[in-house]
């Protein structure tokens, strides 16, 4: 399964030496403030380095082939590019090595751009670019050549969650001509979308997107779907994931309101029950278990509206005051025409709407959740959802009154803005509140008016305190991510302090988990709008389809690697591993003796170093990040020799 | 800003993952800090045994900051394991006499910009008056 790449280094650079330094003017954005003559000058005499050349732009072709004529002459066999930031082009470089028929991992980068030209002026912007230089010269000395390590692909992909995002995912993944087993937790898809009835800003109903996309893959050939189904083992890496999926029938209370519903629909399998979603399948009789193998997996777990707790803004203690997808359904059940909105017999005259419930919470001034946590993250998605809602109804029974109360107005996205002017159009009328200052809710002792009272104290009018009678309170909640620390567990994905699961990077690798051939899509990352979530969805999938379509990944090799000339099988290594299964102690002969030794599984490894920091022996080391490299770069730090022959 | 000279040089270990691109970010914004810091981009800063840091100080560098990701660090348990280390260095820095302020265990995102240039200003100040490693009391642990 895991193969060794023929080796891209040919012939093998000599040990410790042969250092070509290539520093960039980057267009004055680096020579503006340091002497690129001066550091290449330094640079020679830094041990090790064989030639220092300078060009106004590293990257631009005269300056890339500047490199590979040095290589393939043989003048140096390693290579420091001195220049922008790493994330800019330090694939660009190692691609130009491969150009020039050597090995990629030869390669060390400088940053002299954001860390020094952009941060420092003068004379010791010069002297700190030259110390950056010498030490990557160090680190690059002692590079050698390191293959990738190419994996075979199982060619499938598993999406974990039927909502939206893993619709689409699975969808997508089939359309490129990929297999897909899609796996849904609950009998039903649609997820949180099913919930609603039209999605802001646009308009669109949840009945035609779900009812499109759901149906697409249940009659996709490419796609198997399983309902009540759950992830109950996991194993493996990129390529070769082995689980283990479960279906059974879900707990009697867990979902019997749904079934209830679409019982009374008279619907069947395959179509869409508003509030319910689309069941695909048959609830199972028995426990069945499915072995599972796929070369990607998305995970689309999705969110789930926070709850609020009782008596937070009048929840549970008023009936009048309900969530925003409470109120949602009742809309549906209410008269669509009308002067004044009917919601279960009562006219609704006035209403209250409060944002950010849930959402945006501060240490110190807000309540801790029930479990301890404060989401302190904004949810995006509420504020548009709750002025599209009140536009809605607001024009369908223009007698109804709307307060809008909220801390900031966040409808950022297209289309969103103009949900918010047409609010002050249709006569919303807003108030906005501090952190900590949270409206009031209470009951209305005018035992003839609106049952309940809204005290706020008004920012907009300068702090003053006012009191607004009201039928009805919605509450705009944001998102929380569902509960999945059952999958976080097995398969050691990260989790962010918001509880979301973490990307590898936000912007350069946003639907990447730090897990390879674990793929992120929709609101299990962060608070998303549908369209935002169908864009992660899409993202992710093509990413899984490029996987899959290649047959094969090829990893980076930084990993960790044992020299069994150094290793006396302490196990230390073994032991401070955060990777199962990366790190093994396995008998070996040595010397004629049976030992145990460690051995790495590099495709598990995920290159943390944990194990490096522990050995007596520094016996393992994390190949192009060894120990003794970045030892190395500190004595080029603190050392003055090459500084004092300049 | 400050001067590479007084105080001695400044170790930065920022994690490739969050706050080696923080770093970027505060380039980017063209926000100026003191030029006796010296950044290594590192995987995760679990890698380095007690030793290095204790090597870095014999060396001469004054002062080393770690610039994790936290618990938001994309290696599980990587975190943990290294604030347990570096308790052990601090203990390690006491019996030597070296002011364990020139050791400092942060995390750093992305754009914590502020908080980077924060972390380093203070780690300069601390250094500038205190001169090279070893030049303390024993007694200022």
């Amino acid at each position: 399964m895991v193969k060794k790449k023929k080796s891209l280094a040919s012939p093998e650079p000599t040990p410790g030496g042969k250092v070509g330094v290539y520093v960039c003017h980057c267009g004055g954005n680096i020579s503006d403030a340091v002497d690129v003559e001066q550091v290449c000058a330094q640079a020679r005499r830094v041990p090790g380095v064989v030639v220092a050349r300078d060009n106004m732009f590293m990257c631009s072709d005269p300056g890339q082939e500047m490199i590979i004529e040095d290589l393939k002459s043989g003048l140096v066999e390693r290579v420091v590019v001195a220049s922008c930031s790493p994330s800019l082009h330090e694939t660009t470089f190692r691609n130009a090595l491969v150009r020039a028929g050597g090995n990629p991992y030869v390669y060390e980068h400088a940053n002299l751009r954001e860390q020094v030209s952009w941060v420092h002026h003068g004379p010791e912007a010069t002297a700190k670019a030259t110390r950056l230089v010498a030490a990557a010269a160090a680190k690059a000395a002692q590079l050698k050549p390191l293959d990738p390590i190419r994996v075979e692909v199982r060619p499938r992909a598993l999406v974990i969650g039927g909502g939206m995002a893993g619709l689409k995912a699975a969808l997508e993944l089939a359309e490129r001509g990929q297999a897909v087993v899609l796996v849904e937790k609950s009998p039903f898809l649609g997820g949180q979308v099913a919930q609603l009835q039209e999605l802001a800003p646009g308009g669109e109903t949840a009945a035609a997107v779900i009812g499109e996309l759901a149906g697409a893959v249940l009659q996709h050939p490419a796609i198997t779907v399983y309902t009540c189904a759950q992830v109950e083992g996991f194993e493996g890496y990129i390529g070769n994931f082995k689980l283990k999926i479960t279906r059974t029938s879900p707990e009697s209370a867990e979902y019997s309101e749904k079934l209830e519903r679409l019982s009374q629909s008279g619907c069947g399998p395959g179509e869409y029950v508003p509030f319910v979603g689309l069941m695909p399948a048959a609830i199972p009789e028995s426990r069945e278990e499915i072995d599972l193998e796929a070369g990607v997996i998305i995970l689309a777990t999705g969110m789930r509206p926070y709850q609020p707790r009782q008596g937070e803004y009048g929840y549970k203690d008023f009936p009048e005051v309900v969530t925003l997808p409470e109120f949602i359904r009742a809309l549906a059940a209410a008269p669509a025409a009308g002067d004044t909105l009917v919601l279960h017999g009562r006219h609704i005259r006035g209403a209250a709407l409060i944002h950010c419930v849930g959402s945006r919470q501060i240490p110190g001034i807000h309540e801790e959740n029930p479990g301890g946590y404060l989401n302190e993250y904004c949810s995006r998605t509420c504020c548009a959802a709750i002025l599209h809602a009140a536009n809605l109804i607001k024009e369908r029974h223009p007698q109804t009154k709307f307060f809008d109360f909220y801390r900031d107005i966040r409808t950022y996205g297209r289309g969103q803005e103009e949900l918010y002017t047409r609010a002050a159009a249709n006569q919303v009328l807003f108030f906005r509140f501090e952190a900590g200052e949270e409206p009031q809710i209470l009951q209305n002792p005018d035992a003839k008016g609106s049952p309940l009272l809204v005290r706020v104290k008004d920012v907009l009018t300068f702090g003053e305190e006012l009191e607004v009678p009201v039928d009805l309170v919605v509450l705009a909640v944001g998102q929380e991510p569902n509960n999945i620390s059952d999958l976080v567990e097995k398969m050691k994905i990260p989790v962010g302090a918001d509880r979301f699961l973490q990307e590898v990077h936000p912007k350069l690798r946003p639907v990447e988990l730090s897990v390879a051939g674990i793929l992120l899509a929709g609101t299990c990352q962060a608070p998303f709008g549908v369209g935002e979530a169908c864009a992660a969805a899409g993202a992710a999938a093509v990413k899984a389809a490029a996987i899959l379509s290649r047959g094969y990944v090829e990893l980076d090799p930084f990993v960790a690697e044992v020299d069994l000339s150094k290793c006396t099988g302490t196990g230390a290594c073994v032991e401070a591993c955060l990777a199962d299964g990366a790190l093994a102690m396995v008998e070996m002969e040595v010397g004629g003796q049976k030992v145990q030794r460690a051995r790495v599984n590099p495709v598990m490894c995920l290159g943390c170093g944990a194990c490096v920091a522990v050995c007596p022996e520094n016996a393992i080391n994390i190949q192009g990040w060894t120990l003794k490299q970045f030892e190395s770069m500190v004595d080029m730090i603190v050392s003055d020799e090459y500084l004092e022959q300049a | 800003m400050g001067s590479a000279k007084p105080g001695g040089k400044i170790l930065i270990l920022a994690e490739d993952a969050c706050a080696y691109p923080g770093a970027d970010a505060t380039g980017q914004g063209h926000m100026s800090y003191p030029a006796d810091t010296y950044i290594l981009r590192v995987k995760a800063s679990v890698l380095f045994p007690e030793h290095f840091y204790l090597d870095c100080f014999d060396k001469g560098i004054a002062g080393i900051i770690i610039m994790s990701c936290g618990a938001e660090t994309p290696y599980p348990g990587a975190y943990d394991a290294l604030a347990r280390r570096i308790d052990r260095v601090y203990a390690l820095m006491k019996e030597r006499g070296l002011d364990i302020r020139r050791l400092r265990l942060t995390a750093i995102c992305t754009v914590c910009t502020r908080a980077f240039l924060k972390e380093v200003q203070q780690m300069h100040d601390l250094v500038s008056p205190l001169g090279p490693p070893g030049s303390e009391r024993p007694a200022a642990a």
